[in-house]
Order: structure tokens, then C-alpha cells, then sequence
């Protein structure tokens, strides 16, 4: 009787204890990765309306954030701008050009911009700028370097697990109440500097209240 | 001490139905859905669409941001702003902090600078802002039911004020709400010079008239009265509702507990005695109470006055079926405590009754100190017969012209007027309407009534304190205000309420007009312009109007009593209203008839029956509800319900009452039969909803008792019912510590809790808490985050006393829900909040059946879905709209400590107490709830806590509730001891 299997059959037992080791671990990084926010929310870069560049704006004219997200330090939210804080300049700067015709249309005829929300949080939770800024938490930690950014794009994962990392640990993330729009700084060498320059430790909560309501 | 509590006559007789009913968490079908499939079944259907649905929510929603063009000048996006403004309320003003959120107003709370709320409010108040985002409100002033604008209405009124003007008005008529408001009194008073043969008629279906008429009697003319509980050692109400139905109950409540809160803090405590037929809730917090009928309350006022020795009486008068040991007793208490004692008659009592109560009150010295007079300066008083007159002159055709400044007769108005029938003989009718309810759908043409939130106004408080009514936001749908109104038919010009209010305010203000103007906007009151008090000089005849005002006293009682909700039916589309349980009866959605446990057996009806009530010719069918501590013979009846007309949450619930209303007796009258139907009409009640099965949930003591010698420390604490022996405790969990940051706590104190429910409503209103329905309500599936319960004990066919006692989450330390919740969505906070965590909820439901409080609630239907959007505008921005599946519960409004930690971190200062009130203590009149940092030795609730009436519910169960109460003090009069029924 001939053998019913060829020899490299043989190989089989091998190949599956490989394909068993291997096919959940693949599965569980798959998931791990495409089901997290780093790949379905990292990189959200909407066409808004009018393709407004923050690299031009920001990077190279030098506008502060707060000339336009002015609510940023009061509010829980920082406000995108009204129309008339656009027209404040292209009034004067670009009014014709082509580009900027929605805006002069909405300044006209009072109806609203639609802009598009790039970042997004969950309803039930319920995150507060004003507290934010007051703890030294730059801008560029949650949204990157948005002064080098043609249209914007959301940087971080915005997850829970990505709040918590740092209000666990704030410390990385704090800087002087001052700098915090400031997208270049760095933080001085010595800490003892650092640590003058932040003053009172924080204290971000890390329970499901400190959010959620 | 022990007394025996109970909620219901159904938990005494303890069928086995009610068992049943009790000792299951969710009653039975709870999980069925309505249409008659079981969730099982439903499951199986949805699966597998389910299943497929769920991957199209990986798709990222792409959500718009609407930034402003122009942004409005000091608003800041996500910033409530606050304003000043007043709610007047018949001749009444709340003076009201409106919380408004990019413009639309979402919270209302009372104004502690103003007299009449001192900070506090009601559940009217708190209400009122959903009846801003009224849907069902009218939309368009409409001709004969077509659509029309304003404009075309000023060329209408053109044309008749022309016709009108040529014979001085004499074929034109108004009819109002009584106001007091010195825009609308300056107005009416120029379209009466405009106007001399104007004919003018003021009609409140729930009124002050029979008060007045008896003060006018008196004082000899026009004064109203204002009563200082704080003042008050003792207080003898005869059949009256001051701390409830009353207008001005937020002043009362606040007084009447300051006066309860003294007690417990070695000064001296009032007493309050009431005499009365129908249960009401100042009734409830009385330390005495006699069952009496409302008609034999004038007897009771003489044989009073006599003991009293009032001028004018002489002898000793007895009054039958009253015990006079009772009378001799509160005559005694009274004369020992002149000047300190007041006696309030209620607003359906005769004149007459009024008139020797006030005389009374100024016999004992009271007058000045417990209660004082002033003028009705600015208001237009309710006048019955102002409203016959009118009607009459309908009714023979005299009037061409009728204009209805709000109000809404054809409901309300007496129902021999037939005022449906009066309006019909009339060629212009023009009625200004909230919705287009059963007048406006009779006038040629209706006007849309604005609301307050939305109207320019003033109005004079009891007391005579002035306020403007400021607008929140632009009417919504175009609604104009009587000041409007009333200025048009004035000048025959089309001006703003705000030019016409600030004409008025400019004699008032004088020079310097626009910095004062808007000092008052921002206070929310003038200062300094209370009115002058007036001393009235009693006459001798008072008491003479007694004996004609004592009518017959056969057969059953007939008792016309406001709903504490809806009062006259101005507020019956409002939902958070209609769920509200009534205090007493616990009902939701309806107003049966009320019969005590005697009449009920006598008539042999019991709960649902439906009866058919006759009644001086007329008829009406409405079921029978049973609340003991109703007299012997009364069958009261709530009005305000069975509106027809009035949107799609109020038109058609309950039963008209006011079909049997006649004028000859708008209060009480005899004459009254019922009979039973053999029918049956399902009642919404929660008084058995979370039962805590007759432990030891409300505790009380006398006032002797808790002043008893610190030696016997024991018996002392064992009379406050406060435990024995503290249990030993032993907890199978690590305990948990909280001895870092803050740590919240609670207390509620029993003895100053009126159970008026405004706590509910904010509640409410600060969390999006939804409304289910009377349907959903009879499943136990009311979603209330904060409930009253309502405890009687004593004898049920007798003169029950009543507990009240506010529920709402414990927030134990040792939390049995969170222990049982698979998914952790309900777990503990470093602060001691038990917090709920909506999207990790699973609705196992396993939580609420742990909770031995019974105080969580969950959504088995997603019961915001079908919210106009409209209503959206209503929602508090700073609390999750919770979904179908998910439990929830009180959270301490987590979102106000929050905010206060969040704004005191950025002052960088210390949170300190005060700066977190929860809404249920913000709105309490009464001041019975604390809140705060139980850590902080200082702070108003740990020394609260340390108060030796301080209790925990349940402690037994080792749950550590972080919620605690303060037992009920009563005291009674030692002469009488226990009350006589």
C-alpha cells in the first residue's frame, strides 16, 4: 500500500503550531491597531469650506491662537471664530480674493459658516478647555504642531486611555501658563527652572466624574 | 416611641396583591414592551439586523461647528450668563436668576435679594421654563383661524377704537387676570380716561376676592395682607394652604421653617394648628390638626373669637362635632402668646370669615408684627361680580367689543356664566392666548400670549417691592404681552413692551433714569420700595358677618381646591407638572375625586371607582381616590384638569371640574351627591412605589423630647429614634477611606421639609431628567432622580399625621449597586460620589435591585426620542441626555461640582462652603436640604450632621449613606397632646 501523504506533509504539524501561535497573535494586533483611534481617528484632515491654513496664519504671520479661539481660557470650549474676526482683516488684506468669497458671503448676509468639527469627543464627555490652559497644557499636546499644518489635521487618538496616560502624569505635558500657545517651546534644561516655572502641582482628576456627568 | 408608618391604605389592609406588587423590583411585565411582544422575542427579530447595523457605526459622524457671524456682545460660547428677571404669578412677583445658556434660558432659580423667593422657589417656578418651549403654544395671531400678522391686527383695532372712541368706549369691554404691575395699572387707567364708559371685569378662577373683601370690610378699602411665619410662635390656619397653594408660598415655606429651625436650635419652635376638610399640605405639617368642613369654619371662627374674647362676641359658643377641649387649647395657646401668634383664614373662607380673623389677629396684637397690611397699589383685583356684570352685558348685547387680556374664561369661568354662550352674543372678541385654548378658539381674534422668559414687564410684590420683568430671549413665536396689547388700544400705536415699560419706569425712577433702569435690571428689585404698612381700625361688627356667612351643614360637603401642579389649568401642558405625584395623594396625571375612609365606605366606593357627582343641577364622572385625614363628608375636587384645548401634553387628562363650578359658590357649598358608576378609571399613584418595607425610615420626636435632660442619654437618643445600640457592623469588603480632598455629604431635615416637591422639579430641570407618561408612571417607571415620600401614621379612618421625607440617591460609601453591576458602570469616586457611567451601562438592572433605597431608575424606552426639537433648547448642556437600556440616578449635579471646582482652581483659591449647591437646595424653600465638604469641620452640613437628630436610613445595612437625615420634631400643645381626630 502506497503512502497516502507525501513527505512534506510532514511539515504540517510544524506549519500549524506556527499558523495557531501566530494567526491570534496577528488578529489581536490587528484589532489592537485598526480598531483603536491611533488609525480610525489619527490623521482625520476634513476639507473645510474655505481652506483656511494655520501654517500661513500661524506659523508664519504669528498669530496667537487666542486672537481667533478667544473663549479658550474662559470657556469650556474654544470657540471657532465668528465671521466678523475673519473680515477684522480681509477686510483690508485679500478681499478679493476668490478663495475667501464664502466668508465675505456669510459677512454679508449673516448666515452662518459651517466649518467642519476635526476633533471630536464622545457626547458623555465632557472636556473643558479653561481647565486645561489653567493647568499649562500647551496646545500643540493635544492638537501637534497646528502652526505647520495646511488644513487640519487631528494628531492624537483623543481616546480615554490617551486622557488618562496623562492626567496620571501631567507633568510631561505642563508648561508656564504663558507659553501655552506657544508651539515652538521647549522646556529649560534644569528642572529645578521648570519646576519654579510651573508653580503649584496639579491635580487632574482620574476618576469617571472628573469627565462624565 | 415607636409608631407604626405606612404609605398607602392598601399596605394596612396588605392584600396579597400588594405583596406581590411590593417584593418585586420591577412589577410584572416590566421587560414586555407595550405592543405585546416579549423582549425575547423582539431579541431574536433584531439580532441579526442588529448585528449588520452594528458596523455602520464605524463610520465617523461628520459634525458641523456653527460659529456666529456677529458674535452678541458678552456672550462667550459655553459660559452661562445670568440674569434678573420676575415671574409674575396673579398679584404675585417671583423675583427670579435665570441661568442662560448662548442665549436660551435652561435654569431658574429664585432671586435671594427679592422678598418674595429669598433664593428659593417653587415648583411653578421651576416648571415655568419648559412652558417657555411650549410646542403646542400658538404659533400666529389668527382671524376666525386663519393665519394673520400683528400689522393686520393694529389696522383691525384701528378700525374699531375709531367706532369705539365716538360713544366713550361704551360698547367695549376688557376682561384680565388680576395683575399688580404699574405698567399695566398705568395703562388701564389711561384706556379708562381714553375710554370713560369702558367696561372692565378682572376674574381669577382660583382667587383672593373672599380675603380682600373682608380686609375692605375691615380697613375700609383696598388692603392685602402679608404674613411673617418667622414671627410666629403660634399659628392657627382655618382651611388654609399657605405654605402650598397659596401664591406666595416661597415666602411662607421659608418662614414658617426658619420659625421649625429655631426649635431645634434651643429657641423657640412654632406650632402651627390647622383646621380643615381637605388634606393639604400645611395641614401635613401641622403639629395639630381638626378635621373639619370647610362650611363650618365660620362657626368655628365665632365659637374662637368668644374664648378669645373679642370685642363683640359674648359667651361661650360651641361648635357641634368639635371637640372643645381642642378649641379651649389653641384659645389658651393664642392668648398666652400675643403678638407672637397668627391666624391665616383660606382664600375660598367667606369675607366674612376674613373680616373677624383679621379683627382676631389685631385683638391679639399680632397686627404690625405677625402679619401686616398695605395697599394693593398698581393691581387690578379678581372681582366675581365684575365677571357676572360682564357677562350679562354680553349676554344683552351691550358689549361690541371684548378684549381678554390672557386668562381663560371659557374654562375657568364659573359654569352658570356659560361664558362660551356670553362670548358668542359678542361681534369682536379678541383673546391673547398662550395656546389657542377653549377661548381663543372661540374669539375672532387670538393673539399669542408671550411668556414671561420672553415679555417686557414690571410687577409690585406683596409688600409692595418693585421688579421688571426682563426677557430672556425674543418671543419664539412671536408672542405679544398684555403690556403690548394694552398700549396699543391705549395710543392706537404699535410700540415695544420695552419703550412702554421704561415710560412708566421714568415717574418712577426720576432723574438719572438710565443708570438706576438698569440698576433695578441687574438687582432684580427697586430698593426701598416696599410699601408703607396700614393699621387697621377694627370695628366692633365683624363677628355679626359670622353667623350669615355659617351656611347649612346637611349632607356631603362639595370643596373646590387649586391644584397644587397646574393650579387653575394655566400650567396643564406642562409634563414635568403633570408627573409631579401630588404631595398628599401621590397621584400623577389626573384629579379624582377626594373622600375620606368613612365617606368612601359609606358611599361604598373604593380607589378607581368611577362615580357620577351631582351638583346643583349639574353632573360630572370622575373616578373616587381615598386619602385619609379628609373630614368625615367632603368630597374635594381639584381643578385645573381636563383641559381640552391646551396641547398634546395636558388636553384630555383628568377630569373638568370646573363643569360644576358655580359662581354663587366658587369654594365650597352643600348640596353634593355622588353615585357609584360601577365602572373603573386606572389611577397613576407612586405613594407604594419603593416601599422600604416598615423599617425605620422616617424618625420623629416631640419637642419635649428633645429637650429632655442630657443624663438619660439613652432613652433621649431612643426617643429621637435615633438607634439604641449602634449595630455592630462588619463589612466583608476593604473599607474604602476617605480622608483626602473633599467628601460630600448631605443632609435632609425632616422637620423643615414641607414636601412642597420643588426640589423634584429642579431636579428635573438641572438633569435633563425625562417625563414617561401615566402610563409608564403605573409600571414604576417613573425616572424622577429625587422623590418625596409621603408616610402617614395614626389611625387611616381617622387624622393621620404625615412624614415627608425627600429620597434621593444615599451615595453610600459601601454601595451594594456597585457591587453587583457586572460592567462597572456604577463604581465610587475618591470624593464619595457613587457615579453612574452611562456608556458602560449594560441596563443588567442587577444595581437597582441591590439598592435598598430604591432610588435609581432606568430607561426602558428611550424617552427623549420623540422631544420636539424645541424642547432640546430646554436641556442643561452640562448633563448627558441618557438613551434607552441605561440606569440612572441622582449624581449629587456632579456637573456643579465640577464647574465650582474647575472656577475656583482658576481663582486660585480654596473651594469653600457654598460654593456647590446641588439644585434640589437651591430650589428648597424651606432650606431643609445642606450640602457640602462633610471634611470640613465648619461647614453648614457636617454640623448638620453633627446635630444629634442626625440619622442615617437603613444604617443597619452597613452602607455608609453619605445622604443623612434629621428626624421630624413636632409640638404639640401639652394641653392637647396627641392630636383628636
Amino acid at each position: 500500500m502506497g503512502q497516502i501523504f507525501p513527505s512534506s506533509w510532514n511539515k504540517l504539524p510544524l506549519i500549524a503550531a506556527i499558523a495557531v501561535v501566530l494567526g491570534p497573535t496577528l488578529a489581536t494586533a490587528g484589532v489592537w491597531y485598526y480598531f483603536s483611534p491611533w488609525y480610525t481617528d489619527v490623521g482625520y484632515s476634513p476639507v473645510q469650506p474655505v481652506p483656511y491654513s494655520h501654517r500661513l496664519h500661524v506659523g508664519e504671520l504669528g498669530l496667537d491662537c487666542r486672537y481667533c479661539h478667544a473663549s479658550v481660557e474662559t470657556s469650556n470650549i474654544a470657540n471657532i471664530p465668528p465671521t466678523q474676526t475673519c473680515m477684522n482683516c480681509h477686510l483690508t488684506v485679500k478681499k478679493d480674493s476668490a478663495l475667501l468669497a464664502p466668508i465675505r458671503d456669510s459677512a454679508q448676509s449673516g448666515r452662518p459658516m459651517h466649518w467642519i468639527r476635526v476633533h471630536k469627543l464622545p457626547d458623555y464627555a465632557y472636556f473643558t478647555h479653561r481647565a486645561h490652559i489653567g493647568a499649562g497644557i500647551g496646545c500643540v499636546s493635544c492638537h501637534g504642531r497646528i502652526d505647520q499644518m495646511e488644513r487640519v489635521t487631528q494628531m492624537m487618538p483623543l481616546s480615554m486611555g490617551w486622557c488618562l496616560d496623562c492626567h496620571r502624569n501631567p507633568t510631561p505635558n505642563r508648561r508656564p501658563v504663558s507659553e501655552v500657545t506657544n508651539m515652538r517651546w521647549t522646556p529649560p534644561r534644569d528642572v529645578r527652572v521648570l519646576a519654579a516655572q510651573l508653580g503649584r502641582p496639579v491635580n487632574p482628576p482620574t476618576e469617571c466624574s472628573g469627565c462624565h456627568r | 416611641m415607636s409608631r407604626e408608618y405606612w404609605r398607602s391604605l392598601a399596605q394596612i389592609e396588605d392584600l396579597p396583591e400588594y405583596r406581590a406588587a411590593l417584593e418585586r423590583e420591577f412589577p410584572e411585565g416590566a421587560s414586555e414592551l407595550p405592543e405585546g411582544m416579549t423582549r425575547r422575542e423582539m431579541m431574536m427579530l433584531v439580532g441579526a439586523s442588529l448585528s449588520l447595523a452594528g458596523l455602520t457605526a464605524c463610520r465617523r459622524p461628520v459634525e458641523e461647528i456653527v460659529p456666529y457671524v456677529a458674535p452678541p456682545e458678552e456672550v462667550v460660547p459655553g459660559v452661562p450668563r445670568y440674569y434678573a428677571t420676575t415671574m409674575p404669578f396673579r398679584r404675585s412677583a417671583y423675583g427670579l436668576i435665570v441661568e442662560s445658556h448662548e442665549g436660551r434660558p435652561t435654569k431658574i432659580e429664585g432671586n435671594p435679594a427679592h422678598p418674595s423667593t429669598l433664593g428659593g422657589s417653587s415648583t411653578r417656578v421651576q416648571a415655568s421654563v419648559l412652558g417657555l418651549y411650549d410646542p403646542d403654544r400658538s404659533q400666529s395671531i389668527r382671524l376666525k383661524g386663519a393665519r394673520k400678522s400683528w400689522n393686520d391686527f393694529v389696522m383691525a383695532w384701528g378700525e374699531l377704537s375709531k367706532a369705539h372712541a365716538a360713544d366713550g368706549g361704551a360698547r367695549l369691554a376688557v376682561l384680565s387676570e388680576s395683575f399688580s404691575s404699574p405698567t399695566l395699572a398705568r395703562l388701564a387707567s389711561e384706556l379708562r380716561t381714553r375710554f370713560p364708559k369702558l367696561q372692565w371685569a378682572t376674574y381669577d378662577a382660583v382667587s383672593d376676592e373672599n380675603r380682600l373683601a373682608g380686609l375692605r370690610q375691615v380697613v375700609g378699602r383696598d388692603v392685602d395682607l402679608m404674613l411673617r411665619f418667622d414671627q410666629a410662635a403660634v399659628i392657627l390656619c382655618l382651611d388654609a394652604d399657605p405654605l402650598l397653594t397659596d401664591p406666595e408660598t416661597i415666602r411662607h415655606a421659608r418662614g414658617f421653617a426658619d420659625g421649625r429651625r429655631a426649635g431645634t436650635t434651643g429657641g423657640t419652635m412654632n406650632r402651627l394648628y390647622a383646621v380643615e376638610g381637605v388634606y393639604s399640605l400645611t395641614g401635613a405639617m401641622a403639629d395639630h390638626r381638626l378635621r373639619l368642613e370647610s362650611r363650618q369654619i365660620a362657626a368655628f371662627t365665632a365659637a374662637l373669637a368668644a374664648r378669645l374674647g373679642a370685642p363683640g362676641t359674648s359667651g361661650q359658643v360651641d361648635v357641634p362635632g368639635v371637640d372643645q377641649r381642642w378649641l379651649d387649647a389653641v384659645a389658651k395657646d393664642l392668648l398666652a402668646n400675643r403678638g407672637k401668634s397668627l391666624i391665616i383664614a383660606g382664600e375660598r373662607q367667606p369675607a366674612g370669615v376674613h373680616a373677624a380673623v383679621c379683627a382676631l389677629n389685631a385683638h391679639l396684637g399680632n397686627t404690625g408684627k405677625t402679619v401686616s397690611y398695605r395697599e394693593t397699589k398698581d393691581a387690578a383685583l379678581s372681582s366675581l361680580s365684575s365677571l357676572t356684570a360682564l357677562v350679562s352685558a354680553m349676554n344683552s348685547g351691550a358689549v361690541q367689543t371684548l378684549m381678554i387680556l390672557g386668562g381663560n374664561p371659557v374654562f375657568d369661568a364659573p359654569a352658570d356664566l356659560d361664558f362660551a354662550m356670553a362670548m358668542s352674543k359678542v361681534p369682536h372678541t379678541i383673546a391673547l392666548g398662550h395656546t389657542v385654548d377653549e377661548t381663543s378658539s372661540r374669539a375672532e381674534w387670538h393673539i399669542p400670549h408671550a411668556h414671561y422668559l420672553e415679555s417686557w414687564g414690571d410687577a409690585r410684590a406683596v409688600g409692595g417691592t418693585l421688579s421688571v420683568v426682563q426677557p430672556l430671549i425674543l418671543p419664539l413665536f412671536g408672542g405679544r404681552t398684555p403690556v403690548e396689547v394694552l398700549g396699543l388700544m391705549v395710543g392706537d400705536k404699535d410700540r415695544p413692551g420695552y419703550d412702554i415699560v421704561r415710560d412708566t419706569w421714568k415717574t418712577i425712577l426720576g432723574a438719572e433714569f438710565d443708570s438706576k433702569w438698569n440698576r433695578v435690571l441687574h438687582d432684580g428689585l427697586l430698593a426701598g420700595s416696599e410699601l408703607t404698612e396700614v393699621v387697621p381700625v377694627v370695628k366692633g361688627e365683624s363677628f355679626a358677618e359670622l353667623a350669615r356667612a355659617t351656611g347649612s351643614s346637611s349632607g356631603l360637603e362639595i370643596v373646590f381646591v387649586p391644584s397644587p401642579s397646574l393650579h387653575d389649568g394655566r400650567f396643564a401642558n406642562d409634563a414635568w407638572l403633570q408627573e409631579l405625584p401630588d404631595p398628599l395623594t401621590k397621584l400623577t396625571w389626573d384629579n379624582p375625586a377626594l373622600v375620606s375612609p368613612k365617606t368612601a365606605e359609606m358611599l361604598s366606593v373604593v380607589n378607581e371607582d368611577l362615580v357620577r357627582l351631582d351638583y346643583g343641577g349639574r353632573s360630572l364622572e370622575l373616578p373616587v381616590w381615598i386619602l385619609p385625614g379628609m373630614a368625615d363628608g367632603v368630597v374635594a375636587l381639584t381643578l385645573g384638569y381636563g383641559r381640552q384645548r391646551v396641547g398634546r401634553i395636558g388636553a384630555g387628562v383628568g377630569f373638568d371640574t370646573f363643569k360644576v363650578r358655580a359662581s354663587k359658590a366658587p369654594g365650597f357649598d352643600s348640596g353634593v351627591t355622588l353615585s357609584k358608576l360601577g365602572r373603573k378609571y386606572p389611577l397613576s399613584a407612586t405613594q407604594d412605589h419603593g416601599s422600604m418595607e416598615g423599617r425605620p425610615i422616617v424618625r420623629e420626636s416631640t419637642l419635649t423630647e428633645l429637650r429632655s435632660p442630657k443624663e438619660e442619654e439613652g432613652e433621649r437618643r431612643s426617643a429621637l429614634g435615633v438607634f439604641e445600640e449602634k449595630p455592630e457592623h462588619f463589612s466583608l469588603w476593604n473599607p474604602h477611606t476617605y480622608d483626602k480632598g473633599h467628601q460630600w455629604g448631605m443632609t435632609i431635615d425632616l422637620n423643615t421639609c414641607i414636601g412642597c416637591n420643588a426640589c423634584m422639579v429642579a431636579c428635573q430641570s438641572e438633569n435633563n431628567v425625562p417625563v414617561v407618561g401615566k402610563d409608564q408612571v403605573s409600571r414604576q417607571r417613573e425616572m424622577h432622580w429625587l422623590r418625596v415620600d409621603r408616610y402617614f401614621s395614626g389611625e387611616p379612618s381617622g387624622n393621620p399625621e404625615v412624614v415627608f421625607q425627600p429620597v434621593p440617591c444615599m451615595q453610600c460609601e459601601d454601595a451594594p449597586c456597585e457591587q453587583v453591576c457586572p460592567v462597572a458602570a456604577t463604581v465610587h469616586d475618591g470624593e464619595g460620589l457613587n457615579v453612574m457611567v452611562y456608556n458602560r451601562c449594560i441596563g443588567t438592572r442587577y444595581c437597582s435591585n441591590n439598592c435598598p433605597y430604591k432610588v435609581r431608575h432606568f430607561n426602558f424606552y428611550n424617552f427623549t426620542k420623540d422631544t420636539p426639537d424645541i424642547l432640546k433648547l430646554a436641556m442643561n448642556p452640562d448633563v448627558t441626555v441618557r438613551s434607552r437600556g441605561v440606569m440612572e440616578k441622582c449624581s449629587y449635579c456632579v456637573q456643579r461640582i465640577n464647574r465650582a471646582k474647575i472656577d475656583t482652581k482658576l481663582a486660585g483659591r480654596e473651594l469653600r462652603d457654598g460654593d456647590v449647591r446641588t439644585a434640589c437646595q437651591q430650589a428648597c424653600p424651606a432650606s431643609a436640604i445642606e450640602f457640602g465638604d462633610i471634611r470640613d469641620a465648619s461647614s453648614r452640613v457636617a454640623k448638620a450632621k453633627a446635630d444629634p437628630r442626625n440619622y442615617a436610613l437603613l444604617e443597619e445595612l452597613n452602607t455608609k449613606p453619605r445622604t443623612t437625615y434629621l428626624s421630624k420634631v413636632r409640638n404639640p400643645n401639652p394641653d392637647l397632646e396627641r392630636a383628636t381626630s
